[in-house]
């Protein structure tokens, strides 16, 4: 059943919009688990307690920027790195917001604001998709706040239920690396790059990141290969628009 | 157990992230972004990303190299899950048998 079926068997109660939304957004959860479990247990690890890394899910709710944080935890973090990491692996919520805010101009900023905290690349992705299709099918209003709630309130106690459960389960896997659990960062970290992949021009900056981030992680102590990669490849990204 | 220094980062970090998710909506909503700029947001995600995970492509040691390339060749083909999976058990098979 397309979407702009579904909404019509739906009609316009609120209730079944609600429920229409979580129910678009089921297959993604299946696949968030065990990532959510994954990085529960990796911040155990890292020596997060249970209540630390459920604050951080519930409070922070972008998974890609709390894997990295993980990644680069210390006992005692490097707060500044850790902050200006997840602003940059976050930016592209800029972009999102962008795109969301033609659909959004009919409704009040009070609602706006707070559905904009649960804004991830799921409940986006399906908002957005859901108001072009309301659209091309003639409904208005064209976004519907309900269907998106709906999506991005199941990803959010998804995400911070089974981040918790991973916290808690974590302590009984013993050591990541020693089974290879480890493993499953750069798993994670590719899969999303591929979903972000827009052709080899458009990747340059990625390898001009990893080149200088591997060589930086050579020659240099501490955590800086992540900061010099990150901006190295953004000036590469600068510098190659001239041209593309 | 909330260590202080654990609370401030986590803090800061919501912060920063609520202010990208509302900061296109507030700030982007008007306006045309440039194309430098437009290409310079779209990398960042991947560019960071790739950062993080860099020292696995100059492990010193086969097996990590082996099972990474591995995971590099499930993650182009395969969803997140199927991919995760390998290239946990290829970490865990390698580092066990190869060492």
């Amino acid at each position: 059943m397309s979407i702009s079926q579904t909404v019509e068997a739906a009609g316009n109660g609120s209730g079944s919009e609600f429920r229409r939304g979580v129910t678009s957004c089921a297959p993604v959860l299946l696949g968030t688990i065990p990532y959510a479990l994954v990085l529960g247990a990796q911040a155990t690890q890292k020596g997060l307690s249970t209540v630390e890394l459920s604050m951080m899910t519930g409070l922070n709710f972008a998974g890609g920027s709390e894997f990295a944080a993980i990644q680069l935890w210390t006992s005692l973090p490097h707060m500044l790195l850790i902050v200006a990491i997840t602003f940059l692996v976050n930016s592209r919520h800029l972009l999102m917001g962008a795109a969301l805010a033609p659909f959004l101009r009919d409704l009040p900023r009070r609602k706006v604001f707070p559905a904009l905290f649960f804004m991830c690349d799921e409940s986006w992705a399906l908002g957005l998709s859901d108001a072009k299709q309301r659209t091309a099918a003639g409904i208005t209003p064209a976004f519907s706040p309900r269907y998106y709630m709906g999506a991005a309130l199941a990803m959010y106690l998804t995400w911070v239920a089974f981040t918790t459960l991973g916290a808690l389960l974590g302590p009984m896997l013993g050591h990541v690396e020693t089974y290879g659990f480890d493993m499953a960062f750069p798993a994670v970290f590719l899969v999303l790059m591929r979903g972000m992949w827009k052709g080899v021009a458009a990747a340059r900056p990625w390898l001009v990141s990893l080149v200088v981030a591997a060589l930086v992680y050579l020659f240099v102590p501490g955590a800086w290969y992540v900061a010099a990669g990150a901006v190295s490849g953004l000036v590469a990204a600068w510098l190659m628009a001239g041209d593309a | 157990m909330i260590n202080a220094a654990t609370l401030l980062t986590i803090v800061l970090m919501a912060g920063v992230t609520y202010l990208t998710r509302i900061g296109g909506y507030v700030v982007l909503r008007n306006r045309v972004l440039g194309a430098r700029a437009t290409a310079v947001m779209e990398a960042a995600p991947g560019c960071v990303l790739i950062s993080v995970i860099a020292p696995a492509f100059v492990s010193r040691n086969p097996a990590d190299l082996l099972a990474l390339a591995i995971t590099f060749i499930a993650a182009t083909r395969l969803s997140m899950l199927p991919t995760v999976l390998i290239g946990v058990a290829a970490a865990g098979l390698l580092r066990h048998f190869i060492g």
